[in-house]
């Protein structure tokens, strides 16, 4: 329990944040769209660390790995946007569908 | 009198004499190649300097060589490891006269050419050619090998071939030379296998190896025969053995390449058709070169005949001699009658040989080409000025044809004085070289002792008599009497007259050498000439030698000389008076001598035609079924081909396009996955991880 609040409801918020995010990234035409997907499955694992991390008192393991994955994520987005700007000035669009010249 | 023997010198060093040879042998290929090649306008000072140069260094040879010393020359040629052929020179006393011989002769007939042939369309090529013969002539005579005389004796027969047919624009001219050509072909063959029977016995073909020299016994006479084998034993001890028979068959082949050389019968039928060449080349080939070549040849090659060999020599050649005057007796053919002289004359050499007289064969070999080149060349002079008179007043008729001649010995003298000359000489006149060396083979004839030798020794004399009237005969009608061409043709005068010193003059050369004088001191009697001693006959192990008998010696010159002055005056009152008719032309006799036996029908129906008939029959067989065969397996491969085009294109191209096929569209297929978009990619991933889920959930 956590101030009340059982563990499963974390688990299905985190589970619902995750599946949103996989619908974005699965749907989204835009490249932004999709890394904001990518962003909102990455804080659906973070939320899930978190979470478990109130079980570990002692070393706070949970909490630790969820701010190694913030950061992380931090990362990943600012590569992902270079690539994107990137690709919006070689191909003036930032779709990856018509971004089709590698598959030739 | 026998000349002590001289020796012989082996060398591999060409020495001066030798260098001479070889110099006098080579001028006129140079000459033939340069007259060929460069073309000049005027080739005749060429062939000519050569000529006369080839002929100063055959006098240095000769007197090297005459009764001093014998030269053998000789190189390897081919080397096959078994086979080891040499080639090279060979100078004796008979190499060295007959170098002599055909240089002279050659030069001679050349510088009468420079005249004769004035104005011929191919000039320079007429002295190419000319060159050319002589230099396969002077081949044959210094060859040292059997295989050499051969290759050289082949181009004589192409040389005379060129030359016979110089006008090969005449139909005739062409028909001709390729008889000549053909009818020596079928010697040659026969030549060859003769050599290729000696080789296999003896595996040389080397001339003084194998028949001796001077002083030295040849492989022949080391031969020896004993029951019905021909046995040889060579320096290492291996004996080879043939049947005997091919001892005689060896010389007959090597004969019959002589047969046709020479004209004799059964092969004679080409010379007379020679005469379509110019007179100039038909002088040489009856003369120094192509005739004398098979006299030569069956001379050198002596030794090897057996005594059935020997005998058959000596019936051919009677009969040739007797066969070609019979003939010679009628023709009105200028030429002709000249043509038929040099076969019956080239018959009494064959003769001598085979009776073993050697010397006189080919002392008459020497003076036969002096008083026969003149004949030729006196008739070429009557002939070639009819001929300028025929073209000056565009008349039509044969300026060979002695029925139109007559009375021109006031209109052409020099050429009357040398043809009588040369005449008296071919009819055995005393101080006439012909009756010096015809009366030694005469006399040989008569002193023969084998059963049959009655038959030839008349036979011979009875030749002799007719040479004298048939060569008076062409005397009288030319020279004597009234000129026939005159009554043919009235408001035209149609004299002649003498050709020019270019002509002349060899003429006269000719002449003088058609006296004793040049050849014996004695001119009643010809064994002690220069000549007749100089030459020794070679050893020879299964032939005696023919030993002169007394009642020869002293009766045959005298029956000889009786008979010819008879018939020279039956002659005269035939063909000059014209008292006697006894030959007309409706006679058989006549007819049979003035058709020269009518060899030609003969062998035109039975030959010639059997040959055609077969020749078509082959080219029959060969378009219908040779043709058919390989058409057939053509058409065949053609069909069999399609079969297999059609199989490569269905079948083998059918399943690899398939299998190709098969593979493209499982290629489409599955590029239709690869979309290239990580959106479809992910998607189906995930789909992907829900069916597993799902199906580890059920199972």
């Amino acid at each position: 329990m956590l101030n009340g609040i059982p563990l499963e409801h974390f688990m299905i918020i985190s589970a619902i944040l995750f599946s949103a995010g996989l619908f974005s990234v699965l749907s989204r035409k835009n490249a932004i769209m999709i890394l904001i997907g990518i962003e909102l499955m990455i804080n659906a694992g973070i939320l899930n660390l978190v979470v478990f991390g109130a079980f570990d008192k002692q070393k706070n393991e949970g909490q630790v790995f969820a701010l190694f994955a913030i950061v992380l994520a931090a990362a990943g987005v600012a590569v992902a946007l270079a690539i994107i700007l990137n690709v919006y000035r070689q191909f003036k669009t930032v779709e990856p569908n018509q971004v089709e010249e590698m598959k030739y | 009198m026998e000349v002590e023997s001289i020796k012989l010198i082996e060398t591999q060093h060409i020495t001066t004499v030798i260098g001479a040879a070889l110099g006098a042998l080579l001028l006129p290929l140079l000459s033939f190649l340069i007259i060929s090649f460069f073309k000049p306008r005027k080739g005749d000072w060429l062939a000519i300097c050569s000529t006369f140069i080839s002929f100063l260094l055959s006098l240095y040879c000769f007197t090297n060589i005459w009764n001093l010393q014998s030269y053998h020359y000789s190189a390897q040629w081919l080397n096959t490891g078994i086979i080891k052929l040499n080639a090279g020179l060979t100078l004796d006393n008979l190499s060295a006269l007959m170098l002599v011989l055909v240089t002279l002769i050659t030069t001679l007939v050349l510088i009468y050419s420079t005249e004769y042939m004035k104005g011929e369309k191919y000039y320079h090529r007429y002295f190419a050619h000319l060159s050319l013969f002589m230099f396969s002539m002077l081949g044959v005579v210094l060859a040292d090998s059997l295989l050499l005389i051969y290759i050289f004796w082949e181009l004589v027969g192409f040389s005379s071939y060129l030359l016979i047919g110089f006008w090969f624009d005449r139909d005739s001219a062409a028909a001709a030379n390729k008889k000549a050509f053909i009818v020596n072909r079928i010697g040659d063959i026969a030549f060859f296998v003769g050599i290729m029977i000696l080789f296999t016995q003896f595996r040389t073909l080397d001339l003084g190896a194998l028949f001796g020299t001077a002083d030295k016994a040849g492989l022949i006479q080391q031969s020896v025969v004993e029951n019905g084998l021909w046995k040889f034993t060579d320096i290492s001890g291996n004996a080879k053995t043939l049947n005997a028979s091919m001892l005689t068959v060896a010389g007959l082949c090597i004969f019959a390449g002589a047969v046709a050389k020479s004209a004799q019968f059964p092969l004679h039928v080409w010379l007379p058709d020679a005469m379509e060449g110019p007179t100039s080349v038909s002088s040489l080939i009856h003369a120094a070169t192509m005739v004398a070549a098979g006299v030569y040849l069956t001379a050198r090659v002596f030794p090897l005949f057996s005594p059935d060999a020997l005998t058959v020599i000596t019936y051919i050649g009677a009969f040739t001699a007797f066969m070609a005057a019979t003939i010679a007796l009628t023709q009105n053919d200028l030429k002709k009658v000249l043509a038929y002289s040099t076969i019956s004359q080239l018959g009494f050499m064959i003769t001598a040989l085979g009776i073993g007289a050697w010397q006189a064969a080919l002392f008459h070999l020497v003076t036969h080409a002096f008083f026969k080149c003149l004949l030729f060349l006196g008739a070429g002079s009557v002939i070639h000025q009819l001929h300028h008179v025929q073209h000056k007043y565009h008349l039509d008729f044969d300026p060979q044809d002695m029925r139109l001649m007559g009375g021109l010995r006031k209109q052409l003298p020099v050429t009357y004085m040398v043809l009588l000359v040369a005449s008296l000489s071919l009819a055995g006149l005393p101080l006439f070289s012909g009756f010096l060396s015809k009366d030694l083979i005469l006399i040989g004839a008569w002193s023969w002792e084998k059963p049959g030798s009655a038959i030839i020794a008349v036979l011979l004399s009875v030749t002799s008599a007719l040479t004298a009237f048939y060569i008076f005969r062409m005397i009288f009608k030319v020279f004597w009497g009234e000129n026939r061409l005159q009554k043919t043709v009235e408001n035209i005068d149609v004299s002649v007259h003498e050709s020019g010193k270019a002509m002349t003059i060899p003429m006269m050369v000719l002449a003088i050498f058609s006296l004793f004088a040049a050849f014996s001191i004695n001119p009643l009697h010809g064994a002690h000439s220069w000549i007749y001693e100089g030459l020794v006959v070679p050893l020879n192990s299964f032939n005696p030698k023919i030993q002169f008998t007394e009642f020869a010696e002293s009766w045959v010159p005298i029956i000889t000389v009786v008979l010819a002055v008879a018939m020279v005056l039956v002659a005269r009152i035939a063909y000059y008076k014209q008292k006697m008719t006894f030959l007309t032309e409706h006679n058989f006799l006549y007819k049979f001598s003035y058709n020269a036996w009518y060899f030609d029908k003969l062998y035109n129906s039975v030959i010639v035609r059997s040959v055609v008939l077969l020749a078509n029959f082959i080219r029959w067989f060969d378009i219908n079924i040779v043709d058919g065969i390989v058409n057939g397996a053509a058409t065949l491969v053609h069909q069999l081909s399609a079969v297999v085009d059609w199989i490569d294109r269905n079948i083998v191209d059918g399943s690899v396009n398939g299998i190709a096929w098969l593979a493209a569209r499982i290629g489409d297929f599955i590029r239709g996955f690869q979309t290239g978009r990580v959106q479809q990619y992910m998607a189906l991933g995930v789909f992907g991880l829900i069916l597993i889920i799902v199906l580890s959930y059920i199972f």
